[in-house]
């Protein structure tokens, strides 16, 4: 008999969402994390007087307890709800290119539409149109995927039919003219790391929908909080969960998945294997190459790896409004790029006029960092390859040299801001990889071509039985995704073991 | 099989073919390429075996170990930080942080220069018991105290107690040796004239370099002694190097360094961003802390039960980390003073006594989490690892 019904390898998002999943429907659970502690992207780290939120900017899919979304609802169905508290952020985003444009949209589509047009008066009648597309689409969709109609057809679904493999700068070209007022609008592109030119308009007009019909909310105590209320809600569904304990193997005979091998060389039988890791170590590494049918090798191939991040954990010793910051989120552009530059530069090591997101986490819940202080999270997307070639004797000069060029774009926004900083830490693409174990430090799993996107993800399955992937490079990047593919994979193993 | 609604999408067909075309023109991953541990292992390795080559005596209480990769390169550091030795003594697996001396521009050797402790176990170990030849296992370099070009100021106000000189040797060195933009004061306090280690090369550089200036501060000095006597307080600081502005302030040294010193700097206006301070392990005698509940003895004894592992006993006047070393138990350490996590375990049941800062992550806190180099038994527990 084999130790365990299931041995889930990582406890990122997606391995903590099933693993108390399948706990709570009575499997026998194991969740193997190599990390000291539950969350993979999901966590937090502490400097000082401060507690800095590794990854969350924004999370989607809650909806108000009134009106709850997606996630709410799975989150109250693993019994977590009640442990966590969640604040809505007031703000879409403000978009700043430091004397040449500022704005701020707010969670409202009229408001959204008049601050457009206040600052591009002349596209009045595009900024309308596109707004009315992009909810259009993004209702379409979540009826023909989301709630299933089975007569979808294009007579129905017209605006679907029409726009889903269109490109973001497609639909932007169509509508407006200044390069401005499309950088502006397609600066999300920056939570799915694919620039607008090859970004697929379905994201951009799902996420617009999805942060303004069900408003974006951040978790009291950070990604942390949560994630170690899922695994506190494993434990008490009688899950078993083991940190500083890395799998070292999965061992596959005949096609069939036996069990893993943990980093201390202990071997644990299980029926099944759910793996959180990417697929290529899970694949290559963990598994091995020779036991990996040809079709997964075929379909792997297809797929090229996503950017990783380069962010700058920001403690000041002063409230955020001393400093004049009024937002949650922030774009900060340095420039109009939306095609093949801003490719480009994200292959390069250097940050330089890169696309900066910046989270002040105080600004919907004051009590985030101790009074008298602000918590502010910077991030630019970059490939994490360049960073494999540089010698390691180099890596803390260019990582300050790259970290000291977003404080002087932050600067530019906020004079003064460096003044005030108490603690700063620098994460790089090699952190991620350190922390998170996925090849180049990749943080949105596969990079999200249209090719890859929506309709063609890889999904969770493998040919190998007893074999399950989940995360963020199976299905869709981000939190809400990453932590209902988790449900998903439950689901499946459920229902294979006829549980 | 029934074709997908997508299938009829307009654009499809493009995005079929270029899938198709991926998939025979795509990326081969291959495990020694695409995999981030080759490299990680290089930059930050889990565990290193470390080969001691040179011994050297500093004062008749400290000696330098001088060590060598058995498997080199080193990784690459920053000056300040440390590396968790990990021994074996009287058949106890233990670790202790001790930082880099040597500075990190050349990666030939890591020095660690260590001051014996009263009945310290671990110090007594590695002056009495360690050789050239033999072999100990550390940590990868880790820890938070290192100046910081975003924000620091590029004069550096270093206060030292006793053996808390050891990263300013890296730092002082690695700014001397590269010529770097930067001014080091360093003040730094010994009980007596004798215990001050590298005191000759420090004079001798202060006397070369002009952007090193160093003060020797002498608790109980000699009859007839010139220099700086008793403790280094805010207004020797300011008397000594005038401007307080423009500076960033380091501080290493025993607790009780810092229970003077921060009070000492604070006085003067030096905000918390521009005051650095290195971990220093937990206080030596627990029971002294302000907050320890005083019914509780630190002699007295209380049952751990691990959960799956067994029962070990547990001094309430010691971390609950060394209890479980003690007990066999391997729980990963690496900074012994509260602040880095590794020695997280769970609190299913009992009472522990945490010292003021611990760096604990709220929702720990509020899910039972402690770290286990801070954290003593007041009454009998039930953890998990
Ligand atoms: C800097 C940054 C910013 C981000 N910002 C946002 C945002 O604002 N909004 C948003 O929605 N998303 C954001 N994301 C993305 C989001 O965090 C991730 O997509 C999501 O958390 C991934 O979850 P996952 O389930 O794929 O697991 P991961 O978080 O990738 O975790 C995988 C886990 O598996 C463990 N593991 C790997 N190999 C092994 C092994 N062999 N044995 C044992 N354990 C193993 C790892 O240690 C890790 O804990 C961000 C990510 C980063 C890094
Ligand atoms: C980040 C960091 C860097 C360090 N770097 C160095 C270094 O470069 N050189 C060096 O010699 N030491 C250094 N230390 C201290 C070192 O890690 C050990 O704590 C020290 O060697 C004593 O260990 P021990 O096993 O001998 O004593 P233990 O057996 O751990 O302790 C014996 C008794 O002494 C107390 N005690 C522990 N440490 C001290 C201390 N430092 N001063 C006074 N009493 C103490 C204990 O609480 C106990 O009561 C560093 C500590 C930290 C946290
Ligand atoms: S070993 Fe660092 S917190 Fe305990």
């Amino acid at each position: 008999m084999a130790d365990y019904d299931v041995v889930v390898v990582g406890a990122g998002n997606a391995g903590m969402t099933a693993s108390a999943a399948m706990a709570k429907k009575g499997l026998k659970v194991l969740l193997l994390e190599r990390h000291n502690i539950p969350g993979g992207c999901g966590t937090s780290f502490c400097r000082g007087r401060f507690e800095f939120e590794v990854a969350l900017h924004q999370l989607s899919g809650m909806g108000s307890p009134e009106h709850p979304g997606p996630l709410r609802m799975m989150l109250q169905e693993l019994g977590v709800i009640d442990d966590l508290e969640f604040v809505e952020i007031p703000e879409l985003f403000r978009a700043v290119m430091p004397g040449t444009i500022d704005v701020r949209l707010e969670t409202d589509k009229a408001q959204v539409i008049a601050e457009l047009q206040r600052h591009f008066p002349g596209e009045k009648e595009g900024i309308e149109k596109f707004f009315d597309l992009a909810f259009q689409f993004a209702t379409q969709m979540l009826s023909v995927f989301y709630f299933k109609d089975p007569d979808a057809s294009r007579d129905k679904y017209p605006i679907l039919y029409e726009y889903a493999f269109k490109t973001c700068r497609e639909v932007l070209d169509s509508f407006f003219s200044d390069p401005l007022l499309k950088a502006v609008v397609s600066v999300y592109w920056g939570y799915i790391g694919m620039p607008p030119d090859r970004l697929s308009f379905a994201y951009l007009a799902i996420l617009y929908f999805s942060f303004i019909e069900f408003k974006a909310y951040h978790v009291k105590g950070g990604s942390q909080a949560m994630s170690n209320a899922i695994v506190n809600k494993f434990l008490s569904y009688g899950g078993e969960a083991r940190f500083h304990c890395g799998v070292r193997k999965i061992e596959v005979a005949n096609g069939e998945v036996k069990g893993v091998v943990t980093e201390h060389g202990e071997r644990i039988s299980a029926k099944c294997v759910l793996s959180n890791a990417s697929p290529v170590a899970t694949y290559l590494q963990l598994i091995g190459p020779d036991h990996v049918p040809e079709q997964v090798h075929v379909e792997m191939r297809g797929r090229s790896l996503s950017m990783s991040g380069f962010t700058l954990y920001i403690g000041l010793d002063c409230e955020p409004g001393e400093l004049g910051i009024r937002d949650s989120t922030s774009f900060i552009m340095s420039n109009t790029e939306i095609g093949e530059k801003v490719y480009d530069q994200m292959r390069k090591l250097h940050v330089e006029d890169d696309l900066l997101v910046l989270s002040c986490y105080n600004i919907a819940d004051p009590d985030f960092s101790p009074k008298g202080t602000t918590e502010l999270n910077l991030v630019t997307l970059k490939f994490g390859e360049p960073w494999l070639r540089l010698p390691p004797t180099e890596y803390f000069r260019e990582k300050y040299r790259s970290a000291e060029n977003m404080m002087r774009n932050l600067e530019r926004v906020y004079p003064g801001i460096r003044d005030r900083v108490e603690e700063l830490e620098v994460g790089t693409p090699l952190t991620h990889m350190r922390y998170l174990g996925h090849p180049a430090g990749a943080i949105y799993g596969f990079a999200q071509h249209m090719k890859d996107s929506l309709f063609f993800q890889p999904g969770g399955g493998s040919p190998i039985q007893g074999l399950h992937l989940a995360g963020g490079w199976s299905g869709d990047p981000g939190f809400q995704p990453t932590l209902e593919a988790g449900k998903a994979a439950a689901n499946s193993i459920l229902k294979e073991l006829g549980a | 099989m029934k074709k997908a609604v997508f299938e009829d999408f307009d654009g499809y067909r493009e995005v079929a073919a270029a899938v198709e075309m991926s998939r025979k023109l795509g990326v081969n991953y291959s495990p020694d390429t695409d995999l981030a541990d080759p490299y990680i292992r290089r930059l930050h390795p889990d565990r290193m075996r470390l080969r001691v080559s040179d011994v050297f005596d500093e004062t008749s209480s400290t000696k330098t170990l001088r060590l060598v990769a058995e498997a080199p390169p080193l990784p690459p550091f920053q000056a300040g930080q440390y590396i968790a030795l990990s021994v074996e003594v009287d058949g106890v697996r233990t670790s202790r942080p001790y930082s880099i001396a040597s500075p990190p521009n050349q990666l030939g050797f890591y020095d660690i220069t260590v001051r014996r402790v009263a009945d310290g176990v671990v110090s007594n170990y590695l002056l009495d018991c360690v050789e050239p030849g033999d072999v100990l296992e550390s940590s990868g370099p880790a820890g938070t105290f290192y100046y910081n070009p975003i924000f620091h100021k590029k004069t550096m106000v270093c206060i030292a107690g006793g053996s808390g000189i050891t990263p300013f040797m890296s730092m002082i060195r690695e700014v001397l040796e590269c010529g770097l933009d930067r001014t080091i004061h360093l003040f730094y306090g010994n009980k007596s004239f004798e215990d001050i280690i590298f005191h000759e090369t420090l004079q001798w550089l202060s006397e070369r370099f002009e952007r090193f200036h160093y003060y020797p501060v002498i608790e109980e000095p000699p009859d007839g002694y010139e220099g700086s006597r008793g403790l280094i307080t805010g207004r020797l600081v300011k008397e000594t190097i005038g401007d307080l502005e423009e500076k960033t302030y380091y501080l290493c040294g025993p607790r009780g360094m810092y229970d003077f010193c921060v009070p000492e700097l604070e006085g003067l206006g030096v905000p918390k961003g521009r005051l650095r301070r290195e971990a220093y392990g937990t206080p030596a005698d627990i029971e002294k802390d302000p907050g320890w509940p005083g019914e509780v003895k630190g002699t007295d004894t209380f049952v751990v039960t691990v959960r799956g592992r067994g029962e070990f006993s547990a001094r309430a006047g010691e971390p609950l980390l060394v209890a479980l070393e003690k007990g066999g138990l391997a729980v990963p350490a690496v900074c012994r003073s509260g602040e880095c996590s590794m020695c997280r375990v769970r609190l299913l049941s009992g009472k522990v006594f945490q010292p003021a800062g611990v760096l604990l992550r709220k929702s720990d806190r509020q899910f039972g989490y402690i770290h286990s180099c801070a954290a003593y038994p007041l009454e009998n527990l039930e953890i998990a690892l």
